[in-house]
């Protein structure tokens, strides 16, 4: 009888706490989300202390379609990828020794051959 | 060759005991479940594999100075591997949908119901007050939470309960749907739940981990270990600025951790000492205790629906339980059966990360109750 009287008592502590302290949580939780609040996009202020010419140039997005404008990014990041693939072979665009987007020739090794330092190979 | 030499070459054929060739094919019987079934094989293969290796005759695995001992005394008998586990999940838990919706915290708090009512149950069978509250612990079906605990409390009872918390984790689509339809009507089931996506700030997503350990250390000390190493995975994820740790946090220090700790479990899988009537009984209480955890979360459901004028699903207080994610995606399924556009999973969600943060209280709270897990 007395281990049955302990373990009610466990029961009751046990789950009143648990009870307790979550609801508690709850409570903090609320209050945490009662300040979440987004930060303004632009203060005033500091549009205001911004270079002139930036602060009258409208918005290069504005009066475009948001469909609009992603794809015309999609087209510009292709562009430049195009790009970084062409001028690979004369512009380090990676870390050396890198074959990402390096020509076919210096892909497969070709252009190893034009090295005149390595003379005991040839 | 003298007899003795044959005696001592033949040592390991002559020292098979009925207890380890039976260990040996519950192992099997755990292989299959985890290779087979898919049934938590990441720790299930582990805990097979070294209770297989812990059952051989006269295994070195676990004589004073073997891999498995070592394992054991330092990563189980000083509760390091179930923390290193804590953070891992802490790093891979979002709790975003907890804090779009704080009143879900309730329910976790609902889903410990089940510790208690084994405890009683566990009492009764005449199971000490340690051995009861260790048992008790898999209604926190929280498998870390449970080695945290029993490791504590009683050791020799860790190899039965955290095959029964593991293996019943895994059962979570089976065992929970019944209950839940027991316990709802039709119409309950049916209850849509507008779920509106509110933006969190990243200063809430950080103070969230920092405030819940503050608020849990300081007002149950025995639970900041497991709350501690818990929200510190989580506020390394949501800090964005180690992001190098977090991931090494729930990769590979997670899954090292994960083969030492299924190991060491495994190991204490001796038939001497695992195979006894206890064992049996603790695999009971076990799935009452999930059993009771999901009634307590439906019910404590249907009572926030009376309240609320009837906007609360009760299948929702299904996920109270631990089991992060699954119980959430059970409560999602079991509601679709009935309405195929209900979507309740945002929802359940919360309520499933709230039982995470309740099942580390509630063991900490244990712990507390029994005067354990201090310095």
């Amino acid at each position: 009888m007395s281990e049955l009287q302990w373990g009610l008592t466990m029961t009751a502590a046990g789950m009143g706490l648990v009870f307790g302290l979550l609801a508690l949580l709850w409570g903090l939780l609320t209050l945490v989300l009662r300040f979440d609040r987004e930060p303004p996009e632009a203060p005033p202020a500091e549009a205001a202390t911004a270079p002139a010419a930036d602060a009258a140039a409208p918005a290069p997005t504005e009066g475009i379609a948001p469909e609009l404008v992603a794809a015309i990014t999609v087209a510009t990041l292709a562009h430049v990828a195009a790009g970084r693939r062409v001028a690979a072979p004369l512009m380090r665009s990676y870390w050396p020794g890198s074959q990402l987007f390096a020509s076919r020739w210096v892909a497969i090794g070709r252009g190893r051959q034009n090295t005149t330092w390595r003379g005991g190979d040839r | 060759m003298g007899g003795d030499t044959i005696g001592l070459l033949l040592q390991g054929v002559t020292s098979i005991t009925p207890q380890s060739v039976v260990m040996i094919a519950v192992a099997g019987v755990l292989l299959y479940l985890g290779i087979a079934k898919d049934y938590e094989p990441l720790l299930l293969v582990p805990i097979a594999s070294g209770c297989i290796l812990a059952n051989l005759p006269l295994s070195p695995l676990i004589a004073e100075d073997g891999m498995l001992r070592v394992l054991y005394d330092m990563g189980i008998r000083n509760e390091l591997f179930p923390l290193l586990i804590f953070i891992g999940i802490g790093a891979l838990t979002d709790f975003g949908p907890l804090l779009e919706n704080p009143k879900m915290v309730l329910l976790g708090a609902a889903g410990q119901f089940g510790i208690f009512l084994t405890l009683l149950l566990a009492l009764a069978i005449g199971f000490t007050r340690p051995e009861a509250a260790s048992i008790g612990i898999i209604g926190a079906i929280d498998g870390p939470t449970s080695i945290y605990v029993s490791g504590i409390l009683a050791p020799h009872l860790l190899g039965p309960i955290t095959v029964a918390a593991y293996s019943y984790m895994s059962l979570v689509p089976i065992i929970m749907p019944p209950i839940m339809r027991a316990l709802t009507t039709e119409k309950e089931r049916k209850i849509r739940m507008p779920y509106s996506q509110r933006k969190i700030s990243r200063r809430t997503r950080i103070l969230f981990p920092i405030v819940v350990t503050i608020v849990v250390g300081t007002l149950v000390p025995f639970a900041t270990p497991l709350i501690g190493m818990l929200m510190l995975g989580n506020l390394m994820k949501e800090s964005g600025v180690v992001e190098r740790l977090t991931k090494a946090s729930s990769n590979e220090i997670a899954n090292t951790v994960t083969l030492f700790l299924g190991l060491a479990i495994g190991s204490t899988m001796v038939g001497t000492e695992f195979l006894k009537l206890s064992t049996l009984a603790i695999l009971v209480l076990g799935i009452v205790a999930f059993g009771v955890d999901t009634a307590a979360g439906v019910l404590f459901a249907k009572l926030m629906n009376v309240l609320s004028g009837g906007r609360v699903n009760p299948l929702i207080g299904a996920a109270g339980i631990s089991a992060f994610p699954m119980a959430a995606r059970v409560v999602q399924r079991v509601a679709q059966e009935d309405d195929f556009e209900n979507f309740l999973l945002m929802h359940a969600m919360g309520a499933n990360a709230a039982g995470q943060i309740a099942s580390v209280v509630a063991g900490g709270v244990l712990l507390a109750l029994m005067g354990a897990g201090g310095h």
